[in-house]
């Protein structure tokens, strides 16, 4: 098995513009407002092995530039800080350092706002608002700090407002896309871009080839930022459904729409999500979200940004706890129905998304390395995990909605660390487990529970696949597991 | 590991000028064949067109009955087939008789019984030992006429048949050059055949390693065929684990002797289902012990247990003793082929079979299909993959699959659909292709086309679609709209 660090995705490091480095008329010191309001944040990350999960990969470091939001409080993205074992912060202007510490984060809305351990630290800078007020065509700056603390700003023409992909997979949300020569300065994890004197995004990811940016767009920060006051934080909601375009005239012919319906087909309601509590279902054809209507691609019209996915509508517009009114058409009729949004917690899945600074669940059995299934296992296959991890797990993960009832965990056998007792078992690897001792396992709890009552003196672990069942001595493995910890 | 085999038949050499002197004559120019045919290739992307065409050289030999054998590679596709022999200057047309996919093997039929005048049939020997020599006749590249290699027996063991891709036989590695062209020509040791040329690897990959067809493996296909069909080889159908863990033997019941393997999972299309069961421990096969690493000891050799059941034919009976739960039985099943595995294996000698509907190309999941396009989504590949181990036969005897789309008016906003696996037309469901073209026969003013895993439909207007036939029938050349015959089962 390769054995990769688990990262969030593979393109979010700023790389060198290499050729680019004639100075690019459009880079000029940042006004001076700007000069008090960011700091260097440097955080020494290290990821949890899921091949191994006992253990850490090895630590790494990232720079990036935090944003003063208001008192004591600094924003940046979460990618920054994932992971982290150490935060430190270094103001531009002297270079003092202090540590900090993570209050939130959001891994899906990419943000995390982190606090300083000593109160006077930031003393004397000057918080920075955000404005929501960006349109395509317009200038924003990108603000960098050269080594010795002077600001750079670099001017970034908005090309595009729209949804779309953030650090992971599943996550969409209101992005800006600029078009931005920009040089590789050390600060390459979050970057502030300004309109003004206002916060207006967060740089993401750059391609320094096309020379684009992707950058957390204003209303996401806002959401965020709001979101961030209320105890607990509840995260973006979602409305938990899929659907796709109804373009198609036969198709529309076929279910009966009006061309001036518009509408979207409901391709997908997720079990227990705020779509399906209301009452939305399959094939319900959705033409309208409160007073917005739904074009045939799902887009509706933003009064600044102009067309833009609903999604934005049911995750970011509205925060966790708030209804948005549905209308479908379902067998020619329509109706309304009262969505009350939240998120998803990641815990319900039955395999995670993403696991990120928590450990991988594990229980070792005389040997046997036993895992509950999570993205982030998969993901140490490498960029190409959906075709080299194991087939079975992928599509586990791929298709959990269909294929696995809500609270149903996967476990697997993840590996063997050779023993007497696992002689004759070291081929086995990534086994998705069924029963341990009679009992139906549903997840890693259910597993140590059943682990501790062996029938007749042997554990036998019943697969989902060949060879189907193996045994274990219940003594030989109690008697070994010191020896085990020992020798691995 | 990447295992690259090359069995190239496909390089014409041709000579410069003729040798000015003839070599001495050897005996084995009265039975060995060269072997010319003309195929051509199914095109899985475009099933309705003929296909590409080739020309490739091998070798064969002359056995009893004025028969040819020779690899089923070298004649695959074949359209026209031309023999010759040395020291004759005629070419003669040729036809298959009976091909063995599963095995590599053919034997040719020529039409003009003369050319069997003054050839000498070759006869079979035993399984040679290791380290002992062989040569090798054939027509390789390097030149137009006969070549003979020398080498020595280096292993003898179970191979993958790369033809088909999924059979494994016995096979027996030899030192001597195999180059493209010796493909079906004669392995000699003592005056008989040992075997038949068939693979081996890519020079980059490693050296002097060939392989030929054994003598069992011939030999069974010659009886096979001896009632005028080929049936192929039978399968237990069944996965089974080797007994090694102390731990696993108690568990079972077993004594601690070494003996007896355990039955993983049984197909349910296989022979073994309904007489197996999952947990099952195998301790003899036809009254041979079966040890706990899954050999047996048959005509003096260890073999793996499956070889008992390489060397039967359909309708043989094979017997077990089993440990049941823990109680001693004894079940005997009558054997049969595995049809669902062969989704997994190349396809020869039959045109690509599809759908052509609105634009829409439907065709039946199998090996050619996953090679021609290889596809990225992830359900269809769970289908290709786990069809014989999740048994998705059951529900899906055939994996209709929306190829492709030729693009049309009619069909302008299905294009997201493309590899999505269909469920039902109509609210009726699709097993093969058969009820495929069947539902599209059944008129409707909608054909209302379901995806595995998705609720959206493709929806199809009949008027559309007879407006739009003509059309995409003329813009891409269509030659024709269905081809459903000879489905797998």
């Amino acid at each position: 098995m390769r054995a990769f660090r688990a990262i969030l995705i593979a393109i979010w490091v700023l790389q060198t513009a290499a050729g680019a480095a004639e100075p690019t008329p459009k880079e000029a010191p940042a006004p001076e407002e700007q000069k008090g309001s960011v700091v260097r944040v440097n955080s020494t990350n290290q990821a949890f092995d899921f091949s191994r999960p006992w253990s850490k990969a090895a630590p790494f470091s990232r720079r990036g530039l935090g944003v003063l939001i208001d008192g004591n409080n600094i924003l940046v993205t979460a990618e920054l800080v994932a992971n982290s074992d150490y935060i430190e912060l270094e103001r531009a202007d002297g270079g003092e350092k202090t540590t900090a510490t993570v209050q939130v984060i959001d891994y899906e809305a990419n943000l995390a706002t982190l606090r300083s351990t000593n109160p006077k630290f930031l003393d004397g800078m000057q918080p920075l608002e955000t404005t929501t007020d960006v349109k395509t065509g317009d200038e924003l700056s990108v603000l960098q700090l050269e080594s010795n603390g002077t600001p750079v700003s670099t001017k970034a023409l908005v090309t595009t407002v729209e949804v779309g992909k953030y650090a992971l997979e599943d996550s969409g949300y209101l992005m800006f896309r600029m078009s931005c020569p920009l040089q590789f300065r050390e600060n390459s994890f979050t970057l502030p871009i300004v309109k003004g004197n206002k916060l207006a995004a967060f740089l993401m990811r750059y391609d320094s080839r096309s020379q684009t940016i992707d950058a957390i767009a204003s209303p996401v920060i806002q959401h965020f930022l709001v979101e961030s006051q209320h105890d607990p934080y509840r995260g973006f909601p979602r409305a938990g459904l899929g659907f796709s375009p109804t373009r198609d005239p036969q198709l529309r012919r076929y279910l009966k729409l009006r061309d001036a319906d518009g509408g979207v087909y409901v391709n997908q309601v997720d079990q227990n999500g705020p779509a399906a509590k209301a009452g939305v279902k399959e094939g319900d054809v959705l033409v309208a979200i409160d007073d917005k209507q739904v074009d045939p691609d799902g887009n509706y019209l933003h009064p600044i940004y102009g067309k833009l996915s609903i999604t934005h509508l049911t995750t970011t517009e509205v925060y966790s706890g708030q209804s948005v009114v549905m209308t479908v058409v379902r067998n020619g009729e329509r109706q309304q129905l009262h969505v009350e949004l939240f998120r998803r917690p990641i815990e319900d899945y039955a395999v995670e998304p993403y696991t990120i600074g928590k450990h991988p669940h594990y229980y070792i059995l005389g040997g046997l390395v036993f895992q509950e299934l999570t993205r982030q296992y998969l993901r140490e296959w490498g960029a190409n995990w959906l075709k080299d991890a194991p087939q079975r797990l992928v599509y586990y993960d791929r298709f959990q909605s269909d294929l696995l009832p809500a609270k149903r965990k996967i476990v697997f056998l993840s590996q063997i660390l050779p023993t007497e007792d696992t002689v004759g078992y070291e081929q086995l690897s990534n086994l998705v487990v069924s029963k341990l001792n009679g009992r139906d396992i549903l997840s890693l709890d259910d597993f140590a529970a059943a682990a501790k009552n062996p029938v007749a003196g042997f554990h036998k672990i019943e697969f989902e696949e060949d060879p189907h069942e193996i045994y274990l001595d219940a003594k030989q493995v109690e008697e070994g597991s010191d020896q085990l910890q020992k020798t691995y | 590991m990447i295992r690259r085999v090359v069995f190239v038949t496909f390089f014409i050499f041709i000579a410069a000028h003729a040798f000015a002197q003839a070599p001495k004559p050897v005996e084995i120019r009265k039975s060995l064949v060269r072997i010319t045919a003309t195929s051509q290739e199914p095109d899985y992307k475009v099933p309705w067109n003929p296909g590409a065409m080739s020309v490739g050289v091998g070798a064969g030999f002359v056995i009893d009955g004025d028969r040819i054998m020779t690899n089923a590679h070298v004649v695959s596709n074949a359209r026209f087939i031309v023999v010759e022999k040395e020291d004759d200057p005629q070419h003669y047309p040729a036809t298959v008789q009976f091909v063995g996919h599963d095995c590599d093997l053919a034997v040719l039929r020529v039409l003009d019984k003369g050319f069997f005048q003054n050839t000498r049939p070759l006869s079979t020997g035993g399984i040679p030992a290791i380290e002992s020599p062989v040569s090798v006749y054939g027509y390789p590249i390097g030149g137009e006429r006969l070549s003979v290699t020398r080498g020595i027996i280096s292993r003898i063991d179970f191979q993958t048949y790369t033809h088909s891709g999924i059979d494994s036989h016995l096979a027996v590695q030899i030192d001597a050059a195999i180059n493209p062209g010796n493909s079906g020509g004669p392995v000699m040791q003592d005056g008989k055949v040992v075997g038949v040329a068939f693979q081996g690897y890519s020079g980059d990959v490693a050296q002097n390693v060939g392989y030929m067809i054994p003598t069992p493996v011939i030999r069974r296909f010659l009886k096979d065929i001896s009632n005028g069909r080929y049936d192929g080889y039978v399968d237990l159908s069944l996965t089974y684990f080797k007994l090694v863990n102390p731990a696993e033997r108690r568990g079972l019941g077993l004594p601690d002797n070494e003996q007896g393997v355990m039955v993983s999972s049984v197909s349910s299309a296989g022979c073994s289902f309904g007489i197996l069961q999952q947990g099952d421990v195998l301790l003899t096969i036809d009254n041979l012990p079966i040890a706990s690493d899954g050999f047996v000891q048959l005509d003096g050799e260890r073999v793996e247990m499956p070889e008992i059941v390489e060397r039967k034919f359909k309708g043989d009976k094979v017997k077990f003793d089993i440990l049941r739960n823990k109680t001693k039985q004894t079940v005997e099943m009558q054997l049969s082929g595995n049809w669902p595995y062969l989704i997994q294996a190349n396809r020869y000698d039959t045109p690509p079979r599809f759908v052509l509907f609105g634009g829409l190309v439907f065709q039946p999941l199998s090996k050619n299909f996953m090679d021609a396009y290889q596809v990225d989504d992830m359900r269809l590949r769970y289908f290709y993959n786990f069809f014989v181990t999740d048994e998705i036969f059951k529900s899906h005897p055939e994996v209709i699959v929306l190829s492709n789309i030729l693009p049309d008016p009619v069909n302008a906003y299905l294009s997201d659909l493309r590899f999505q696996i269909v469920d039902d037309i109509n609210d009726k469901k699709i097993r093969t292709l058969e009820d495929m073209a069947a539902a599209f026969a059944q008129k409707s003013d909608y054909y209302v086309i379901h995806f595995v895993g998705s609720v959206r439909p493709a929806v199809l207007e009949r008027s559309a679609v007879e407006r739009a036939r003509d059309r995409i029938i003329g813009n891409y050349n269509v030659q024709r709209e269905q081809y459903v015959e000879g489905g797998l089962k």
